[in-house]
């Protein structure tokens, strides 16, 4: 097992799982909401980049040349295109799945079901549209290698890494200054409190929506470094992304967090380790995953808050 | 002159719980009132039906003239915001804590029209001013406050604003007489200029002599005035 080559593996799985598990549990403490169709925003941000990037591509030859000003202008290109598509899904979501029911009776449940269907119908209707062909994106960091600190990494990971780190950071922060990140803070924390204060769970739930699909976006961006864009390809980052946010307890960032970290090194370890590989990594983090749940049902969120009610 | 509330045939409740009957009620303008009676009997309904907190409600009820009521069976809380804009606050039973925020975050959560908000800074120090023991816990987590404290920031933050209606449920619940006492001490102490306050309380020695009138309630009915008492 080379250990370099699996640590910078891990932290990069860690860094894409981290932004979809926290999109999914943002969404459940403000909102109340499982997203199902994340993986639908997912799948639609990555074909809406592929477009755009496509169509911008002879343009961008003709204006940058094949030189690293042409890769950065075609890597800010994808990842905006990319935010906007998710944020687009973000505000679909929430037009069909929050506004008409948000206040009904078994409104956790129904929304569930409501995501559900929208996403098997985003597949299919990507599948029509585009075809079950895959497609590649633009490499937004370029190809090649680099050695920090003693380990080569991939330009991919490295870039991927990083942009996870700046794009948390600003959620982050923006949720802890911003006046919307403050109402937010407090409809997550009680929403009948929220209510009280004069603040509107419909119009604090568009920018949730919003902010989630466009982390989702992001993801599947960078996400499609490694792997092609298809129909089904947010099918893995849901189901990866919903797990973590229950190992990190369901509502919990910093739990997300952490669970994304454990899992992205759990997958790289079990792949990297001769006698089990590749085919024994869905087993084992599943495995992994029970077993927290069964000694911690409410994940590992809990331990990490700093106050209770 | 048209009154703060004006509550008629008010009836509400939960899933097949009927808690309020027909309950009629009217609060002029900077008045205070002092709602009492037992536990159970429907005071806290009354408050939740107002700001449009419980499960069903039907009947008239108009803030200021606006008709906030009407019926509805579904939805609890969709109209609360717009409720709360119009001019009610409200500290209810349980205080309503974000435990995760610092209490001035939590007083600024009450800061919710664009003038509040942008004048938070002295609305704070104002409620600081009414609850000074607040005032070094500015950065506190209110999670890790105690119950008194979490009631003056609870009521604090429904100060937040200038409501023309305040409705405070229980505020002494399970704090000491003598920091409920304080708590009730402060909110009379508020200038008076056209705010109506309703106090829930089972406490009546706490209210004697400072509201204008005590309204008692039985079993999910008004029973009338229990007596004038004059505030000096």
């Amino acid at each position: 097992m080379d250990i370099p080559v699996t640590l910078a593996h891990g932290l990069s799985l860690a860094a894409i799982y981290g932004l979809m598990a926290i999109g999914i549990s943002l969404m459940w403490s403000s909102i109340g909401m499982i997203n199902m169709a994340h993986g639908a925003s997912f799948a639609v941000a990555g074909y809406a980049a592929w477009a755009v990037s496509e169509a911008a591509k002879p343009v961008f030859l003709a204006a940058f040349g094949k030189g690293i000003a042409g890769t950065a202008a075609m890597a800010g290109l994808t990842l905006s295109t990319g935010a906007a598509a998710g944020a687009a899904m973000g505000a679909l979501i929430y037009l069909l799945a929050f506004l008409p029911i948000h206040d009904k009776p078994n409104f956790p449940v129904r929304s569930l079901i409501v995501t559900l269907a929208l996403n098997l119908a985003t597949v299919q209707v990507l599948l029509w549209w585009f075809g079950p062909r895959q497609k590649n994106l633009p490499k937004i960091f370029g190809t090649g290698k680099v050695e920090v600190f003693g380990i080569s990494a991939r330009y991919d990971q490295i870039g991927t890494i990083l942009s996870t780190f700046a794009i948390l950071g600003l959620v982050l922060l923006w949720l802890r200054v911003s006046r919307k990140g403050l109402e937010i803070r407090a409809m997550m924390q009680n929403p009948e409190g929220a209510v009280l204060s004069g603040i509107s769970v419909r119009w604090t739930a568009l920018p949730v929506t919003m902010l989630t699909g466009a982390l989702a976006g992001l993801a599947a961006i960078l996400l499609s470094q490694t792997i092609f864009v298809s129909p089904t390809s947010g099918a893995m980052p849901l189901i990866k992304g919903l797990t973590i946010a229950l190992l990190g307890g369901l509502g919990s960032v910093p739990g997300a967090v952490l669970g994304a970290v454990i899992i992205g090194f759990l997958e790289a370890v079990i792949g990297a380790i001769p006698f089990l590989g590749q085919r024994y990594v869905l087993f084992g983090t599943f495995l992994f995953i029970i077993v927290v749940l069964i000694i911690r049902p409410r994940g590992l969120g809990g331990l990490l808050d700093e106050a209770r009610k | 002159m048209v009154d703060v509330l004006e509550i008629e045939g008010l009836t509400a409740g939960y899933g097949p719980l009927r808690v309020l009957h027909d309950i009629s009620f009217r609060v002029g303008m900077g008045e205070r009132v002092g709602l009492v009676g037992l536990n159970g009997h429907g005071k806290t309904t009354l408050f939740r039906a107002i700001s449009a907190l419980v499960g069903w409600q039907s009947g008239s009820i108009r803030l200021l003239g606006r008709e906030i009521g009407g019926t509805r069976s579904s939805g609890p809380g969709r109209r609360t915001p717009g409720i709360v804009r119009a001019g009610m606050a409200m500290a209810p039973q349980g205080d309503a804590i974000f435990p995760g925020l610092s209490v001035a975050q939590h007083l600024d959560c009450g800061a919710y029209t664009p003038t509040a908000w942008r004048e938070r800074r002295r609305r704070r120090e104002m409620v600081f001013d009414i609850f000074p023991p607040l005032r070094k816990l500015e950065h506190a987590l209110v999670g890790r406050l105690s119950g008194g404290e979490r009631r003056m920031v609870s009521v604090g933050r429904a100060l937040m604003v200038d409501a023309r209606l305040y409705l405070i449920d229980e505020p002494s619940l399970g704090l000491a007489p003598k920091i409920s006492a304080s708590v009730i001490e402060a909110l009379f102490s508020l200038p008076q200029d056209g705010r109506a306050i309703v106090i829930a309380e089972q406490n009546v020695a706490l209210l004697s002599g400072r509201v204008d009138r005590m309204v008692g309630m039985h079993a999910g009915r008004l029973r009338g005035d229990v007596g004038h008492v004059s505030l000096h």
